[in-house]
């Protein structure tokens, strides 16, 4: 048992109310930081020895000057917050811009499929590396890991980056992009509604059912459980790929996507069982910032999302379930499998740029993704928001980040830890280059089977009719 | 008489219910922006609570201030403004009045322009302004808005020409004013309501747009639709200040309403006396 392990029995129980506000502060919501970043970037900007410790010339792409694509999120401005540091170690000048989440792949493929080279990087969702990686609009990313020129191998560790987030920004056995930050599924339930009736934690789908049935008390706004049911790639179809996996589904028959198996159709009908018996009925057009809410109000007995989450259920501005809140990997499902997300923001480098920007590019997502700054960015960071979505596996089992972590609720660090080692599963959700559309016609035939317009069956038929048209093309 | 009192409570009951669900989302916003985050998620949602001005001090003056970004929708807004109605009013006249050869294409294609759904446009426009170095740029965003906004406001303006009876350019023309005297001294006066009009939607319709400010803008220029967003992340959506964003942003479109609605009732009661300009 490790230092984190024994932390983690002992003291995971009882945590105080002062120990769980801390976690608010720590994990919380970056949209306060800013006062923050900037005194952290002067504070820490003067050392860089950590980093010239690498045997590779950091000052090589010195003069360039590159523009960075992100989403507004507390993780990445507190990579913002040291972009001083950045500039210090390579002379490269970076220009960060913040675009809304539902644009950013908009207009990361408007500039890459026009080559117009806009952007070095933008943050990119590790499903449209498929679609990226067919047009070359991106670089493979295996040339610069081997040159040693450029990666000093023993000192970046890119094998200590998730496997999971490796393998799922990987086509044809390339790397597309370096993994900066990520998060998984995981069960989060009321620990104190839990105990209170002798409940555990679901380890299957099934007694996930009955622990919402054993809480289920509309009449006193207390529903047994949440999964986002907005339509969406990125919504109900985040969540939807697990049962499906986990019901032992295969998203390909052949050669041929198939989505209206026997096994997708019961999986379906899970989903849609479970959210008409015991959860709030608008949440079929929740997506996880509401389930995560209606959770931290107390309305909520459980829910499957991120990680990440925890967050909002430790922000002492917005919750009242805090000090109350217990988290479990993925219930399994009838396969004996339990699937949770493989979801990371990743960096490639734009195949439009000058080769002297694309070395300069590659500096900049060395030192993102680099296990210094991702500990600067998270516990080690002065700020009031420590990112809980780090790339390596090694500071994730470090006792400095499993206290962080510890905080935020019972099992948390634990259970968040299992499943990115244990549940992870590289087709999770088809990765393919149509991607876009496919998701958002699974997406459709979902909403479709929850709102009860169709039966599971015939939802799932017609997308896969609106599938097979897709891949034809 | 007692018919039409129950004919006037009628037709009161009936702006009143429409009137309240215009008013409900403002209102609700209102209330809002001046709740806790903890107060906003309440259930049953509380009427009665402790305000707090820190939403607004947030937005305004905090790490999150929008500050900057009105002032670029605000650039943005009054230099579409200015030069469409530069261009728009002597065009809209033009077209009104005048006997051009293919005047009635022109008129159809002025209209043609605004059928196109914008979405379409936003990749030759990427283009364009990639190619002359103008994207993130107050002269780029000012140059794209004008491509739907002049159209828009010489097809609105037009109209109102029209409704000018001659009789009075004539007499002014007789009295040797010249075209441009009378353009001036009297068909513009006539045509104020109008103007302001077409301002207000003009100004509205660049204060308020999305798509094109978050593809063609950039760290330079980021206007307030595209900043709001920030109040709505994939952590969590902070609804109060949200609101708070969204009251703010209103306010100097409501301040313009109102300093154009004296105009655009001086021009309805100039077009009645009149007899001829309806507006």
């Amino acid at each position: 048992m490790t230092d984190r392990d024994k932390h983690t029995k002992t003291e995971q129980i009882n945590h105080g109310r002062r120990d769980v506000l801390r976690t608010a502060a720590v994990l919380g919501v970056g949209a306060v930081a800013a006062p923050y970043l900037i005194r952290t970037a002067r504070a820490q900007a003067a050392d860089l020895g950590a980093y010239t410790s690498a045997k590779i010339n950091w000052r090589q792409a010195e003069g360039e000057q590159i523009t960075v694509g992100v989403i507004p999120a507390g993780y990445f401005d507190n990579l913002v917050s040291l972009s001083q540091e950045f500039e210090a170690l390579t002379g490269i000048k970076v220009r960060f811009e913040k675009i809304p989440p539902g644009q950013v792949r908009q207009k990361a493929m408007l500039d890459l499929s026009s080559k117009t080279g806009t952007y070095a990087t933008v943050a990119t969702d590790c499903m449209y590396y498929p679609l990226y990686a067919v047009n070359k609009w991106v670089e493979p990313l295996d040339t610069y890991l081997n040159d040693t020129s450029l990666t000093d191998p023993s000192w970046f560790q890119y094998n200590d980056i998730h496997k999971a987030w490796r393998d799922a920004n990987t086509v044809d056995g390339k790397p597309y992009a370096i993994p900066y930050d990520g998060e998984m599924t995981v069960q989060v339930y009321r620990k104190d509604l839990y105990d209170a009736k002798g409940l555990k934690p679901a380890e299957t789908l099934e007694q996930f059912v009955e622990n919402a049935k054993a809480l289920h008390d509309p009449s006193n706004r207390l529903w047994g459980a949440a999964l986002r049911g907005f339509a969406g790639a990125g919504q109900n179809m985040y969540i939807y790929p697990s049962i499906f996996r986990s019901y032992g589904g295969n998203w390909m028959s052949g050669d041929k996507i198939q989505v209206n198996s026997k096994e997708a159709t019961d999986s379906l009908d899970w989903y849609v069982d479970t959210l008409t018996k015991y959860a709030p009925q608008a949440v079929r057009n929740w997506n996880w910032p509401d389930i995560a809410d209606a959770f931290a109000q107390g309305t909520l007995g459980a829910y499957i999302d991120a990680h990440s989450s925890a967050a909002v259920l430790n922000n002492s501005e917005k919750s009242k379930v805090i000090g109350k809140i217990g988290f479990a990997r993925w219930p399994k499902g009838p396969a004996g499998k339990r699937v949770t997300s493989i979801w990371n923001w990743g960096f490639p480098i734009n195949a439009a740029l000058s080769p002297k920007a694309k070395q300069a590019t590659w500096m900049f997502i060395s030192w993102a993704a680099a296990a210094e700054t991702q500990a600067r960015t998270s516990w080690k960071f002065a700020g009031p928001v420590k990112r809980s979505g780090l790339n390596r596996l090694s500071i994730w089992k470090s006792p400095e980040f499993g206290k962080l972590l510890d905080a935020s609720g019972y099992n948390f660090g634990e259970a968040s830890l299992q499943s990115l080692e244990l549940d992870t599963d590289v087709d999770w959700r088809p990765r393919v280059p149509q991607w876009p559309a496919l998701g958002e016609a699974m997406a459709t035939g979902i909403q479709a089977a929850l709102v009860g317009q169709k039966k599971s069956k015939e939802a799932l038929d017609e997308a896969q009719a609106r599938i097979d048209a897709i891949m034809k093309g | 008489m007692k018919r039409s009192g129950i004919a006037t409570a009628s037709l009161l009951g009936v702006a009143g219910v429409f009137l309240t669900l215009w008013t409900f989302p403002v209102l609700w916003a209102l209330l809002t922006s001046f709740k806790s985050e903890r107060d906003v998620l309440a259930y049953p949602p509380t009427l009665i609570f402790t305000p707090t001005l820190g939403n607004y001090r947030d937005v305004l003056f905090g790490a999150t201030t929008i500050l900057p970004n009105l002032i670029s929708s605000f650039v943005v807004a009054t230099f579409t403004t200015v030069l469409t109605m530069l261009l728009a009013i002597p065009a809209a006249y033009a077209l009104a009045r005048l006997n051009l050869p293919g005047k009635r294409a022109g008129g159809f294609y002025i209209l043609a322009t605004q059928m196109l759904p914008p979405v379409g446009l936003i990749i030759p426009y990427f283009l364009f302004l990639q190619k002359i170095g103008w994207l993130d740029s107050y002269k780029g965003m000012t140059l794209i808005y004008l491509t739907f906004s002049l159209p828009f406001a010489i097809w609105l303006l037009v109209s109102y020409f029209e409704d000018i009876p001659r009789e009075m350019e004539e007499a002014a023309l007789i009295d040797r004013a010249g075209r441009m005297r009378a353009f001036l001294y009297v068909v513009l006066p006539q045509v104020r309501g109008g103007i302001a009009v077409t301002v207000i939607f003009v100004f509205l319709n660049a204060w308020n747009e999305f798509l094109f400010a978050v593809v063609l803008g950039g760290n330079n220029v980021r206007q307030v639709t595209v900043a709001m967003f920030n109040f709505i992340s994939v952590e969590q959506t902070l609804w109060a200040k949200l609101a708070a964003a969204a009251i703010v942003t209103m306010a100097p479109v409501i301040l313009l309403g109102l300093f154009a609605q004296r105009h655009i009732v001086k021009g309805l009661t100039v077009g009645a006396v009149k007899g001829g300009g309806r507006r």
